[in-house]
């Protein structure tokens, strides 16, 4: 068999074949390959997936290279030319795969290729190859291994050297490491420090004089605790904590992409998180509520119920592109988005990737990803894909709102009735007043004058009711759709489909199998209680190590976003692991995580610098002392307004100027944000592909995509945002106003102003430091009787004024009161606005 | 593929120091750490200029200034002469359309314009351009670019991000990202009236790249260019010597500050910043005012002319900011209604469109030339799509994306030179296809970058300008 197919090979290769073997091939088939199929991938296809190139890994000139496919997928499938990428990429059914790239070939040697894969793709090769693994199959067994995929560890609380110093179990894990480096952990802070950092920690806002004055006369022993129960209890808690939330669940009020329309109801979801956070939700409810809130069981209580509707909105705010002109294409990046989101939220999990090929990194398939991509295919998302395509929306009205919106459709019913009765009566007069048979095209405008009125009176009527009447609320939410399961799309495009995949979680995951979707839902509920089950490996550990994160800055496994293979090992497994377990153990709740990090002595140390320390680990990784870490936009923000006095507390609600599904930006490039009132950052409308200048300035999450671990990068236009604002100039004059209008010395002054914007006294030399730059300043005041204003740019020739509704500036411009033009407001206020942009403002130690 | 050299964006500031150590130590084969490292010292070291930064290869560019024609213009009527479809004017398209198609055409439409041969090179321009067209022996027409979204939103983004789908940081972004910045007292990316809409800001957002490496824009596109600025560049309310001042006293207290909390480079790296803005906010405005720029360069690029005065402003800006050493510069042409975008009235929104850039955009080309600025910036022109051979409405073009004209000028290609072409009438690219993606790494690959290698880990994974595809279109080196 071996010498006669050599001999094929040998006839095909000098090119002297019968003519008449074109229809009658030699059983095994490898001939049509050399006749047919090899000329074409020599002359097409060596070039660059041969010998000498692979371009995506694959090679062309060995059968095993074939089967095993380059980075995408199998190049051939033997007996399914569906499914055989090869096929795929001659028959340019893709636009973003068509080979050979110079031409398509002609339809009668595509018609070849299929044929020769029908026929099982004969190869000489064909016996004697052993097809290695593709690169990137998974090893299930091995994969399984991984760190993060094991069981979370029993961690039994190490013993320490120094037993005097843990006040919590995790102390004793943080000790043990630090002793095994040769380090010790810092000394506690003092309480002025500590009532800075938690206030901000857990409020984002700083503490007022009499806040930090009743902490330091608070003499009982749980002074401490009640400072945190106090800060726990507060609603500014949730409007922090639920912030960071909304960064992982890349919150937004706008599509952004391509067509930038408002997502007018997503404030309902925003204020859903705060609430949450506020009232403890534990996790593993809050999850199920994001994922499946429409499919727990039905309460008696609307608000309940509509509540979970809203949660939803989890799976909806993610940014499409709305005018997509593919409508398959867009369904599929709209489920792809969801699952990436799910994945990286939750788990940590990047399965993005698993849309084209097997995930090159982590044990995910592209089975797995089809498997989840066909729960979300079996949720409606979207109620319409016409350009410009529209999200879901559910009706979430209360009780109350719809018993209102009954009442008044009731009343509007009979005006309607009696508006017909009288047009048709007034009709019938006018028909016989105006001796003629057909009534004329606008009636109503030739009525006698007491009918005319009589009609406009009830048009007026039911216009002042349907106006009253409103639109019913509703939410950005999901339903359940037809269940699907979907097919796996070759290298990613719906133009080209594989084998159905059932739908389910993936593989690597040994509890995915006691989590069955059940055949008639969309398996939404069955994902949230794969999720939520104590025994998934990655739930929990996500979530407490994002908790650690947003409390130190540094997180226990530094890559919070990434628990795969290319996420950083964790610095200390048996803490995160400690952590997760009693998290799960004490009912997910959030905030006795926070109470149980808090009371830690490792929490309450001082930040202080110790070089010896610093020599051994450098980057504070085993946390020798407190992390100085710089305040995120929002709170930067709220301390400036607060301090100032400006801050407004209202909470809820939207801001956004424009109605829902309007544009914030259409073709005219007019901005039509406004970011110019004084609640707290996490009311103001998030516009992606637009956000508010002073937080896209401050490392603001992008909005788009789940992120955890927002950056702190230091740049020049910072520093110019906050010399030159509006925003940070008017904060001053409005503390230096304060200070002024209580008449007292300019030594009481200055103290007051540490006190207010540092929550301590200032020091004798910055005492005395202020007391020179006052002097100073006073003497450049340009008071109305001085010279003409030299500002601090060169005088620009042509410049027009910005346009003023652009941003927040206007707000301020005119604000020019008589008692600012003194020369001791200017100096005071001066010395303000250096102090609140100076690092000890915006760093929290 | 484990290239771990890369920054990777969840180093927070204060582990840098550690970080630049391991990145020095982890140097791949490929000399990228180098790059990146250049690129982490531009923040730490902040106030220090002097930093080189490594390219991959030699670069034939040192900045890129790209002129951004917003809505589409049409390549047949411009760049890509088509004789057979001034023949087949009104016939059928004899073969079949596109499959996704962004509204709906009928019969081959030829070119209300006529074409003539200009330059030495002898290639044809119509006469929409005829100031363009002079330069032409300057010129590497890419008759063959094509993309793939057939709307504005996601064809912008996928011109100026890589991506029509994804948020991916803009090409910009990319290349400031690899070269760092040839002045330290200028953002080192700047757009120039930028369009909000279709993909807005993300068409010059860093994504997740560092935030120093996003474009700054000055302006939008509904304002006029003289209203173009950086903002918070001025603070009306306080004189420059008062700033000084403040500024001492700023400098003394962050100090007193830092000797508690001990050696920190975000610290640090603060301070730093209020003197680099101080410089900055003097350095902007000495770009953006044009009040040293001689009459007749001021004639030559048409601001003496309604008609060409905002475009033409733009234009000078763009040469002022590439003397000054920033890198990338986006100048935008676009108003209210997509400007390019004629899917009705072809000759009358051409013929306005072409007036407005015309001179201006071959001023800017002789003007580089004539300060030898030519040689090492590369200019690129062009807009998300081109327009279809066939007819839309009674008078118009639809959108374009398989096939369309982009040009580029200087930093090393060849001038008088067309690379590719479209078919016979011009809606499908045919030979030398340049994929939007094969653009972006060529034009990386001008600049001294490799579009394989300059990557970004982030989310579990390293990021390119160009993703998996992309293909250096060598022939167009000069």
């Amino acid at each position: 068999m071996k010498i006669f197919r050599t001999f094929l090979l040998l006839t095909a290769l000098l090119g002297f074949y019968c003519a008449n073997c074109t229809t009658s091939w030699a059983d095994d088939g490898t001939d049509f390959f050399e006749n047919k199929i090899r000329p074409i991938l020599v002359k097409h296809c060596y070039e660059c997936h041969g010998e000498d190139e692979q371009e995506s890994d694959l090679r062309l000139d060995s059968y095993a290279d074939m089967l095993r496919g380059g980075a995408a997928a199998p190049a051939v499938i033997p007996g399914e030319p569906d499914e055989s990428l090869l096929l795929h990429a001659i028959g340019y059914a893709d636009d973003e795969l068509q080979m050979p790239p110079d031409g398509k070939l002609s339809d009668a040697v595509i018609a070849d290729f299929r044929k020769w894969i029908e026929m099982d793709a004969p190869h000489p090769d064909g016996n004697k190859t052993s097809i290695l693994p593709r690169q990137g199959s998974v090893d299930l067994e091995k994969e399984r291994q991984f760190w993060s995929f094991q069981p979370l560890l029993d961690s039994t609380i190490p013993t320490v050297k120094t037993s005097t110093w843990p006040q919590q179990p995790l102390d004793y894990f943080i000790l043990n490491k630090l002793e095994q480096q040769k380090l010790s952990p810092a000394a506690s802070a003092d309480r002025r420090t500590l009532i800075r950092r938690v206030t901000f920690d857990l409020t984002g806002l700083p503490p007022t004089p009499a806040e930090i004055n009743d902490f330091l006369n608070d003499k009982s022993s749980d002074a401490y605790q009640h400072l945190v129960d106090r800060l726990l209890d507060s609603e500014a808690y949730g409007e922090r904590w639920g912030r960071f939330w909304l960064d992982v669940v890349r919150y937004a009020d706008s599509n952004g992409l391509d067509e930038n329309v408002a997502h007018g109801n997503a404030w309902r979801y925003r204020d859903y998180v705060i609430a949450a956070f506020n009232q403890d939700r534990p996790f593993n409810e809050f999850l199920t509520e994001q994922i499946a809130g429409d499919l727990m069981p039905e309460t008696k209580s609307t608000a309940i119920n509509n509540r979970r509707v809203i949660a939803t909105g989890f799976l909806v705010l993610g940014p499409k592109v709305l005018a997509e002109v593919d409508k398959v294409k867009m369904e599929m990046d709209i489920i792809d988005e969801q699952v990436s989101t799910v994945g990286q939220a939750f788990m940590g999990m990047t399965f993005g990737c698993a849309r084209c090929h097997d995930h090159k990194f982590d044990p995910i398939s592209t089975e797995d990803y089809y498997a989840l991509a066909g729960v979300f295919k079996s949720t409606t998302t979207m109620e319409s894909f016409k350009t410009i395509a529209k999200w879901n929306e559910t009706e979430i009205a209360s009780e109350r709102d719809q018993a209102k919106h009954k009442t008044i459709t009731a009343l509007i019913d009979t005006k309607t009735t009696e508006l017909k009765e009288f047009t048709d009566t007034a009709n019938q007069q006018l028909l016989v007043a105006l001796g003629v048979e057909k009534l004329p095209a606008t009636p109503e405008t030739q009525y006698p004058a007491d009918t005319k009125k009589q009609h406009q009176a009830l048009l007026a009527e039911i216009k002042k009711l349907t106006d009253e009447r409103g639109e019913l609320p509703s939410a950005m939410a999901v339903t359940e759709n037809e269940p699907e399961n979907l097919k796996v799309h070759l290298r990613g495009s719906h133009a080209s489909l594989g084998k159905t995949i059932e739908r389910g979680f993936p593989e690597v995951f040994i509890s995915a199998k006691h989590h069955q979707v059940d055949v008639k839902s969309s398996g939404r509920l069955e994902l949230a209680q794969w999720l939520t089950d104590p025994q998934h490996p990655l739930t929990a550990r996500v979530f407490v190590n994002r908790v650690w994160r947003w409390h130190f800055g540094q997180a226990l496994q530094p890559t919070t976003d990434n628990f795969g293979n290319l996420g950083e090992k964790p610095i200390n497994q048996p803490l995160l692991d400690h952590l997760a377990k009693t998290f799960i153990d004490n009912g997910w709740s959030i905030k006795h995580l926070h109470r149980t990090i808090m009371s830690s002595s490792t929490y309450r140390m001082s930040s202080d610098f110790n070089n010896a320390a610093s020599n051994i680990d450098s980057t504070n990784q085993y946390l020798w002392r407190f992390p100085v870490k710089r305040l995120e936009a929002e709170a930067i923000r709220d301390s400036i307004l607060a301090v100032s006095g400006l801050l407004d507390r209202t909470m809820g609600g939207s801001m956004l100027p424009v109605k829902n599904r309007e544009f914030l930006f259409n073709h005219t490039s007019k901005d039509l944000t406004k970011y110019d009132c004084f609640v707290r950052s996490v009311y103001l409308p998030v516009v992606r592909n637009n956000l508010y200048d002073f937080f896209q300035l401050f490392d603001y999450n992008d909005a788009s995509v789940s992120n955890g671990d927002r950056q702190t990068t230091t740049v020049a236009p910072q520093a110019l945002y906050m010399l030159n604002s509006p925003l940070v100039d008017e904060a001053s004059c409005q503390i230096a106003e304060k200070l002024l209008a209580e008449n007292n010395s300019l030594k009481t002054q200055v103290q007051q102003l540490y006190l207010k914007l540092l929550g301590r006294n200032a020091t004798r030399q910055e005492m005395s430091r202020s007391r020179q730059y006052y002097n100073l300043f006073l003497q450049t005041a340009v008071t109305p009787s001085s010279p003409a204003i030299e500002t601090n740019v060169a005088t620009v020739a042509a410049r027009t004024a910005p346009d003023s509704s652009t941003d927040a500036r206007s707000e301020f411009e005119t604000a020019t009161d008589p008692c600012r033009t003194t020369a001791q407001f200017q100096a005071l206020k001066l010395l303000v606005h250096s102090i609140l942009v100076s690092n000890e403002f915006v760093f929290i130690r | 593929m484990s290239n771990r050299c890369c920054p990777n964006n969840s180093q927070p500031d204060a582990s840098r120091r550690q970080f630049l150590k391991s990145a020095a130590l982890r140097t791949n084969a490929l000399g990228f750490g180098n790059l990146a490292l250049g690129a982490l010292l531009q923040d730490t070291l902040i106030a220090n200029p002097t930093i080189s930064k490594q390219t991959h290869h030699p670069a034939k560019a040192k900045r890129i200034i790209f002129l951004f024609m917003k809505g589409g213009p049409s390549h047949v009527d411009t760049f890509d002469y088509k004789p057979q479809l001034q023949k087949d004017d009104g016939k059928e398209l004899p073969y079949e359309k596109p499959r996704v198609q962004f509204g709906e055409t009928s019969k081959l439409m030829g070119s209300p314009w006529k074409f003539r041969p200009h330059g030495e090179s002898g290639i044809m321009v119509s006469e929409l351009f005829p100031h363009v067209g002079n330069q032409i022996d300057d010129i590497c027409l890419l008759n063959s670019v094509h993309g793939t979204n057939a709307a504005h939103g996601g064809a912008l983004l996928k011109l100026h991000t890589g991506s029509d789908n994804f948020v991916r940081p803009s090409m910009g972004s990319w290349v400031t990202y690899g070269l760092g910045t040839e002045n330290q007292n200028l953002p080192s990316f700047v757009t120039i009236c930028p369009t909000l809409a279709h993909g807005g800001v993300k068409n010059w957002s860093s994504a997740f790249l560092p935030a120093k490496f996003q474009g700054t824009p000055l302006g939008v596109a509904s304002q006029p260019a003289t209203s173009a600025e950086v903002a918070y560049t001025h603070n009306k309310r306080i004189t420059r010597k008062q700033q000084r001042l403040q500024l001492d006293l700023i400098k003394q207290a962050n100090q007193a500050h830092l000797k508690l909390t001990g050696p920190n480079q975000a610290l640090e790296g603060r301070i730093g910043s209020f003197e680099l803005a101080f410089r900055m906010q003097s350095q902007v405005p000495e770009i953006v005012d044009i009040a040293d720029e001689s009459k007749q360069t001021l004639t030559m690029y048409g601001l003496d002319e309604e008609v060409t005065k905002d475009f033409g402003r733009q234009c000078i800006l763009a040469r002022r900011f590439a003397e000054a050493g920033v890198r990338f510069i986006q100048i935008t042409h676009s108003d209210s209604n997509v400007q390019w975008d004629q899917h009705g009235d072809l000759v009358k929104g051409h013929t306005k469109n072409a007036l407005e850039v015309d001179k201006p955009i071959a001023a800017l080309l002789a003007d580089l030339k004539q300060r030898g600025l030519l040689e090492d910036t590369l200019v690129l022109w062009g807009g998300e799509f081109g327009r279809t051979p066939v007819m839309q409405g009674s008078n118009g073009r639809d959108h374009n994306p398989e096939g369309f004209t982009m040009w580029m000028a200087g930093g090393g290609v060849k001038g008088g030179y067309q690379y590719g072409t479209t078919d016979e009438y011009g809606y499908f690219a045919q030979t030398d296809k340049m994929h939007v993606n094969d653009l972006h790494a060529t034009l990386l690959h001008l600049v001294g970058l490799n579009h394989l290698n300059l990557t970004y880990r982030y989310a579990g994974r390293d990021f390119r300008l160009t993703d998996v595809a992309g293909k250096v279109a060598t022939g167009i080196f000069a």
